[in-house]
């Protein structure tokens, strides 16, 4: 599949443009809290309000995303897809797009809101990311290799940043 | 008469950067997370675009040889 010029920041914009209600987590949630980490995809956790749905369909449409899961590459997802509690594998126009209908211990987008912070990051948008103490709990409770690999690091940003 | 800081000056230096540490007892950089900490948020996803692509194209010029 050819990878499309990455750019995280064009993803978020067009999200915000549609008023798609969503948290960052994941990866790009590490790098903007400090961590430094690579990540060549975008994990966001979206609201599955009927209202934001429709609204994340049409930000979709303009990002041109589809399915990157092999046998689905030409699919595109739809609201029933966006309104279960999976997650979707997504290439964009502007890079691999994650949508996490919940994650960890099946925390969805409500119960995650009480534990994120309103980041600004570039341009003046302004969105909404995990906490990093947030983010260490949902890797310790997913438990996959690769989350584990990562806490060091994200332990290591916290206690940096509990000395400045 | 020679010129110089005062016999214990050095050492107290060294001291005081001695305790800034490099790597954690688990082996993470602490230099590079104190870099990005130095960082606003919109520049620390500036960096990691940059690292990206950067890797990208390292990717790519290796699989056209």
């Amino acid at each position: 599949m050819a990878m499309p010029s990455v750019d995280y920041l064009a993803i978020l914009k067009t999200l915000r443009r549609h008023g798609v209600d969503f948290v960052i987590v994941g990866g790009v949630c590490a790098v903007l809290h400090g961590a430094p980490i690579a990540t060549f995809d975008l994990d966001v956790v979206h609201s599955r309000e009927p209202n934001n749905l429709a609204r994340l369909m049409a930000a979709l449409e303009e990002l041109d995303a589809r399915y990157r899961i092999p046998g689905r590459r030409e699919k595109r997802p739809g609201p029933s897809h966006l309104a279960s509690a999976g997650h979707q594998l997504l290439m964009t126009r502007f890079g691999p797009l994650d949508l996490l209908g919940t994650i960890g211990k099946g925390r969805d987008y409500g119960q995650l809101l009480d534990e994120t912070i309103e980041l600004e990051i570039g341009g003046g948008l302004k969105v909404r990311v995990s906490t990093l103490e947030s983010l260490v709990k949902t890797k310790e409770e997913t438990g996959q290799e690769k989350d584990r690999a990562v806490l060091p690091v994200l332990r290591q940003v916290l206690e940096q940043k509990s000395k400045s | 008469m020679a010129r110089g800081k005062s016999p214990g000056a050095e050492p107290k230096k060294r001291r005081s950067l001695g305790k800034l540490k490099t790597h954690s007892e688990d082996g993470v950089d602490l230099t590079l997370i104190r870099w990005m900490l130095s960082l606003t948020p919109a520049e620390r996803l500036q960096v990691l675009q940059q690292s990206v692509q950067s890797l990208l194209r390292l990717r790519d010029g290796n699989a056209k040889r």
